[in-house]
């Protein structure tokens, strides 16, 4: 972004924030920020470098040497168990001269060899081999200080794998805080948690990263009218304010979000996502606390944003419009940043470990017909995310201050059992106005 | 007939209707029992038995039957799909037909083809275009005298998509 930065450019930044530290609390966020290169760049620094983002989950790399090729920003990390046992994430990038040292996206090996001059290391990071080290290195070459370099931070939840590339991070733990609690209602339905279905999907989106998560974290307003088609089709309820009921709840200081949606009034939906029998029956005792079952037994759709770019979708659904009996889904995804403008998505379908056979069959196919490349729901969002990053680089549409107002009369509800702050609405914007509040602390520190 | 011209008029009638989005007339061209795969793609290591591997046997950008074809045309008639309201432009390119040798089954004659496939895809008033190249993998099966498609396996050649959607068929 060399040409970008202008001196004009560089003023543009300051003004974009504090136009957004002024609007906030009423509702109202520049457009320019939502593509935009210098912006962009910021967030890169002070956004991307400092937090933890999703890499993967341990199920796919369950055995001694399997790995999986993930990124952070335009970092390449091979994600790999070592023989240990010991998940650990290396930058792709041999310590030599730099040529990757590992040609898949995903694999099992015991080493990588570098193809440029033959540098090789062990699935622990350690260099073990140097062609002719002897003759070309000397006597007192020390292999051991020419190990990969392992990414600055790695921690687990729940077999969720995150990476962070600030060594001063604070741990996963406390960057969570109460999400916890809410990511516990999936990560803890079985005593022996998820498995992904597959590799992720992988497509592009001309978006913002910011505009992806809106509708993982807060905006439920935008079902009645973006997912149109899947309520004349009979596949999301008829009563098109579904996805207005519920609570949402954001965790402060920390810009995380959910939503926990029941069934509209008087709809008959079967208890826990609609979920068989026998998983409800298991998630009972598998819950950590009481609260968090019965807030799980009510919950027809869930979603999370974990700021900045994970979310999961977790809805009661039909694998398609005839199915007799619902099958839910569940989605992990990053919306990794490509560049302003643009996104990777990377998406998973989820599902729980012991689930029986003919379950993750249908929630597999739940999943491709709603969310990911060619889901049902998922298209339309992404078309009208990248007209609305287009327009808010524009040089008259940066301008404009989009709305965030809804929901700002609406008091929390005292009476939720769950951590955070709840409004018993979901046709509000507070998670968005507590994930800009996060985001505009770490773009301004 | 000779049964490769057979083939290529059914690809070639097949691939008009998608151009022009003639979606009910195309689940007609499909069997009851129809599978239609597009797996996820993914860079691996040469595999040492030869070919070039990375077709994932587990998940997929689509995996449908006849009854989830049929959701997506529907949706498709809505007149909220958004993500295809403006359609999109679309162009099948379909070449390298390979036809492999009929074999009667109890379900009828069937027959595998092997083609190469590019789709161009144009939106809106914009210049950039998406092209996306693959391998097709069908078996078409003659029903009451019409060649019909009862699998199709689109084996693409990138392992991350260009483009922000599949809201068409390939
Ligand atoms: S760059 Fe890897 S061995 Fe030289
Ligand atoms: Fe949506």
């Amino acid at each position: 972004m060399g040409s970008g930065k202008t001196a004009k450019g560089m003023e543009r930044v300051p003004r974009l924030l504090r136009e957004l530290a002024e609007g906030l609390e009423e509702g109202l966020v520049p457009a320019g920020i939502l593509n935009d290169p210098e912006i962009f760049e910021l967030e890169k620094e002070r956004i991307f470098s400092r937090s933890w983002i999703y890499l993967a989950h341990a199920s796919e790399v369950p055995s001694p040497g399997d790995y999986v090729l993930r990124y952070i920003l335009n970092n390449a990390f091979i994600v790999v168990r070592g023989e240990d046992g010991q998940v650990r994430a290396f930058l792709d990038m041999c310590r030599h001269r730099g040529m990757r040292v590992c040609r898949a996206e995903a694999g099992n090996a015991s080493h990588f060899r570098c193809p440029f001059h033959g540098w090789t290391y062990r699935n622990d990071g350690t260099l073990v081999g140097v062609p002719a080290e002897r003759e070309a290195f000397g006597e007192g070459f020390n292999k051991a200080e020419w190990g990969l370099v392992p990414i600055p931070k790695l921690a687990e939840f729940d077999g969720l794998i995150f990476g962070n590339l600030d060594p001063e991070a604070p741990s996963l733990e406390a960057w969570l805080g109460d999400a916890r609690w809410y990511l516990e209602l999936v990560t803890k339905r079985s005593p022996q948690g998820l498995e992904v279905l597959g590799p992720p999907q992988r497509f592009v989106v001309n978006t913002d990263w910011k505009l992806a998560l809106e509708t993982f974290i807060s905006d439920s307003y935008h079902t009645l009218m973006t997912h149109r088609s899947m309520i004349e089709l009979g596949i999301a309820p008829r009563d098109a304010k579904y996805a207005m009921y519920g609570e949402q709840i954001h965790i402060p200081g920390k810009g995380h979000g959910t939503m926990v949606v029941g069934g509209p009034p008087g709809a008959k939906l079967p208890p826990f996502w609609g979920y068989p029998e026998e998983m409800m029956e298991r998630a009972r005792t598998s819950y950590p606390t009481r609260e968090q079952w019965e807030v799980a037994r009510e919950t027809r759709i869930f979603l999370i944003t974990l700021f900045p770019n994970f979310s999961l979708h977790n809805p009661i659904r039909k694998p398609d419009h005839r199915y007799p009996t619902p099958v839910p889904m569940l989605t992990f995804r990053v919306w990794h940043p490509l560049g302003p403008g643009r996104i990777e998505i990377f998406s998973w379908g989820m599902v729980e470990k012991d689930a029986p056979e003919w379950f993750k069959e249908k929630a597999r196919h739940s999943y491709l017909r709603f969310f990911g490349s060619s889901g049902t729901f998922e298209q339309d969002d992404t078309e009208i995310w990248s007209h609305v990053a287009q327009n808010a680089g524009s040089t008259l549409g940066r301008r404009l201050r989009f709305n965030y107002q809804m929901g700002q009369n609406v008091a929390p509800d005292p009476n939720w059992p769950g951590p955070g702050v709840a409004y018993p609405i979901n046709f509000t914007d507070e998670n968005l106005r507590n994930f800009y509040r996060r985001y505009l602390e770490l773009m301004l520190g | 007939m000779d049964i490769t011209r057979e083939v290529l008029e059914f690809l070639y009638r097949e691939a008009e209707l998608l151009d022009e989005g003639r979606y009910r007339e195309w689940l007609s061209l499909t069997t009851e029992d129809v599978l239609y795969q597009v797996p996820v793609r993914l860079t691996r290591e040469r595999p040492p038995e030869g070919g070039y591997g990375g077709v994932s046997e587990r998940m997929f950008h689509l995996d449908e039957d006849r009854t989830s074809l049929e959701m997506r045309v529907a949706r498709l008639e809505t007149g909220f799909a958004w993500a295809e309201d403006p359609p999109s432009r679309l162009r099948h390119f379909v070449t390298n037909v390979r036809v492999g040798e009929p074999k009667p089954t109890e379900r009828g004659e069937e027959v595998e083809v092997r083609s190469n496939l590019l789709v161009f895809r144009s939106r809106w008033d914009r210049p950039e275009y998406t092209f996306l190249s693959a391998e097709r993998r069908d078996l078409l099966r003659r029903e009451n005298g019409t060649w019909k498609l009862a699998r199709r396996v689109v084996i693409l050649d990138q392992s991350t998509l260009p483009t922000h959607n599949l809201s068409f068929f390939l």
